[in-house]
């Protein structure tokens, strides 16, 4: 028997059963997500990406800011401010998601793919979470998993109405389709308790993270 | 002290209480983590609820384990994953060394997993010769000092700030200029980050395995896991069969007790699934994605009345708040898991005869099961564990001489009564000022504690004079 077979049986044999019904058990299964709903933490009353906004500038969430622009084509010009506030130089990895690449970056120093030593990396987020202050990246042709860990600082653009309130309707908004890769939740900037407890940021991944809301989403 | 007795639990114990600098370290990480833990707690007023339903969720795939197990793998064969089972801790490091070998891999870099602490993969990779670089902070930290995890969520609780800048500035290469924690931080970023970069296989462990998508859920704050995963050709996932969830919201259900329980935040930094190798199109991650599925005693665990153990997510709430694991420290349990969820598990993994006395070392206080957040019965295991060594015949024989000479006097009462009656004139005469502060044949006792002086009569023998004196 091969130590796939082992397992199984080992498992029957001590559960004392045979294989049970796998609609039973979907049914068991989807009540007991249902109940999740019951318990999970509430939001404050106001809208969504007050809320959201509310939570990621929160001693909940670590090293991150946030800021809000009109329109898509205003993203360059709070790069340039965002920069200018850290003394950065206008140079980046550009996420190659098609919202941002047809702005006009002609002040920018402009890297396609991400460096091991990137000082800023910007891109747009798939989704957001309130509950937790949280950002949603997929893996895919236009975003790079490594965009979102290479860098020093990290600026996120998020439109408005992507803006989930619990993780339960993450999980809703993308049920059917096809996984990718990697789905990467990020909250707030890189940090690490691992030295007597203390926190701090930048471990490997970014040590600033600032999300943009956009409110009027695309043009 | 021979090689033998150093390595018993009790020499380990007695060094462990006897080094104050373990002390200090201990309780600067244990202390920030309980008051963090109940500042989470207590803003969540669904907590409580939420906790049951975690502890029936838990119980249902464990019901189920069969059938979460064959939908797992039906859903990450068709993502792309290569699945492989391992019975025992020896295949499974067998499995992860033979992929690295056909990748012909020279560099590994490893994301913190207690799954890959059970069945000694670091070992393993070491023996067949392959680079291991430890990306998490601590574990970095225990590998520069050859050392072992002394927690499961801070590996290197053990060793204060002092100890680590010294390791840091002895190994590496750009070494911190001043020795506050971000500048030591830092320094780590600076070392590891050329590890990343060069590794040819990545391998790290599981919080999830999402059983309707295939997926594996890793949670870090460091977002070490993401750089360990996704720069290497081949990524390989250690995971016990137990990590199993239905769906992507039971996960996030479980998520919220996890982290809250572990850190205090309500989430980590870094939740990320992985889902198959890299797809068409795909700017970066691994070519190959390979899942090894770890039995090593879990099936097992299910006929022995042990099923409520498969549901703990590793948080580490037990052994903050164990009085017992803040006094001595993990390595002083000498398995890989320490604390109360240790003494539960070692006993499967390592065998009950060489563990029977971390079943003891355990006051009953009930704390860990209170601070579980899936409701583990803790006590009521460890008792369980303590009357299955008593079935073996596994306690020394004045033990079990002295319980059976108890167990003949206590039910005979006649007997009780005259012995205790005697007993506490005896112990009366070596009282000073109310206390008794040495006994000969019980200085264990006396001497790290001092023994009230007993009262003058027995409880009995002043019931039996009250009754009289009031009539009844």
């Amino acid at each position: 028997m091969s130590a796939r077979d082992d397992i199984l049986a080992a498992i029957r044999r001590n559960l004392r059963r045979e294989p049970s019904d796998a609609s039973a058990i979907r049914t068991a299964a989807e009540a007991l997500a249902l109940e999740a709903r019951e318990s999970r933490p509430s939001l404050p009353g106001c809208d969504l990406a007050e809320a959201f906004a509310q939570r990621l500038v929160s001693a909940k969430v670590v090293g991150a800011s946030v800021s809000h622009i009109g329109h898509f084509s205003e993203a360059p010009g709070e790069v340039r401010n965002y920069c200018d506030a850290h003394g950065l130089a206008y140079e980046m990895a550009l996420q190659p998601d098609p919202a941002l690449q047809q702005l006009d970056w002609s002040d920018f120093t402009i890297t396609a793919s991400i460096g091991a030593d990137q000082t800023l990396a910007v891109a747009k987020a798939r989704w957001a979470i309130a509950e937790t202050g949280t950002l949603a990246f997929h893996s895919g042709p236009f975003s790079p998993t490594l965009m979102s860990f290479l860098p020093l600082h990290h600026i996120c653009f998020i439109e408005r109405e992507r803006i989930l309130a619990h993780l339960e309707d993450y999980a809703a908004a993308e049920a059917g389709a096809t996984p990718p890769r990697n789905v990467n939740l990020i909250t707030g900037a890189s940090g690490t308790a691992d030295i007597e407890g203390a926190l701090v940021r930048g471990a490997h991944g970014p040590a600033f993270l600032h999300a943009v809301i956009v409110d009027a989403g695309e043009l | 002290m021979t090689r033998a007795e150093a390595d018993t639990f009790k020499a380990r114990a007695g060094a462990a209480l006897a080094d104050h600098h373990l002390k200090t370290a201990i309780d600067r990480t244990t202390r920030t983590a309980r008051q963090k833990r109940e500042a989470a707690v207590a803003g969540w007023p669904g907590f409580s609820r939420a906790r049951d339903l975690g502890a029936r969720i838990k119980d249902h795939v464990i019901e189920n384990l069969d059938h979460y197990l064959i939908e797992f793998e039906r859903n990450a064969r068709a993502s792309g994953a290569i699945v492989h089972y391992a019975s025992s801790a020896g295949d499974a490091c067998q499995i992860v060394v033979r992929i690295c070998r056909d990748a012909k891999a020279r560099t590994v870099t490893r994301s913190k997993s207690m799954l890959g602490e059970e069945i000694g993969l670091p070992h393993a990779l070491d023996e067949a010769g392959l680079g291991r670089v430890e990306t998490d902070l601590a574990e970095h930290i225990v590998q520069l000092a050859h050392d072992r995890p002394s927690h499961i969520i801070w590996p290197a609780l053990h060793r204060t700030r002092e100890d680590i800048a010294a390791l840091f500035r002895e190994h590496h290469h750009t070494p911190q200029n001043s020795d506050d924690i971000p500048a030591m931080v830092a320094s780590a970023r600076r070392q590891l980050r050329g590890g990343f970069l060069a590794a040819d296989v990545g391998i790290s462990g599981a919080n999830f395995l999402i059983a309707d998508s295939g997926a594996v859920c890793t949670v870090t704050n460091e977002g070490n896991a993401e750089l360990t995963t996704t720069i290497p050709r081949v990524h390989i996932v250690t995971a016990g069969i137990e990590k199993l969830v239905p769906s992507l919201p039971h996960a996030f259900a479980l998520l919220r007790l996890l982290v809250r329980s572990a850190t205090g935040a309500d989430i980590t930094q870094y939740t990320t699934f992985h889902c198959g190798p890299k797809r068409a199109g795909d700017l970066d991650g691994p070519e190959a994605f390979h899942i090894v599925l770890v039995d090593n005693g879990r099936a097992r665990m299910l006929g022995q009345g042990l099923a409520e153990m498969l549901r703990c997510l590793r948080c580490g709430a037990c052994m903050n708040h164990c009085v017992v694991y803040n006094e001595i420290g993990g390595h002083a349990y000498g398995g890989v898991y320490p604390g109360p969820m240790g003494a539960v598990l070692t006993p499967v993994l390592d065998g009950l005869e060489t563990s029977r006395d971390l079943v003891h070392a355990c006051t009953l206080n009930g704390r860990c099961q209170e601070v579980c957040p899936v409701d583990i019965p803790l006590p009521a295991m460890l008792r369980g564990w303590r009357e299955k060594s008593w079935a073996q015949g596994l306690e020394p024989v004045t033990q079990r001489s002295f319980i059976g000479l108890w167990a003949f006097v206590v039910t005979r009462p006649r007997l009780y009564r005259l012995g205790a009656g005697l007993a506490i004139k005896t112990l009366r005469l070596f009282a000073r000022d109310g206390w008794i502060r040495a006994l000969p044949l019980a200085s264990g006792w006396t001497s790290t504690r001092d023994f009230p002086k007993p009262a003058r009569r027995t409880f009995m023998a002043q019931y039996q004079a009250q009754k009289r004196n009031r009539g009844l």
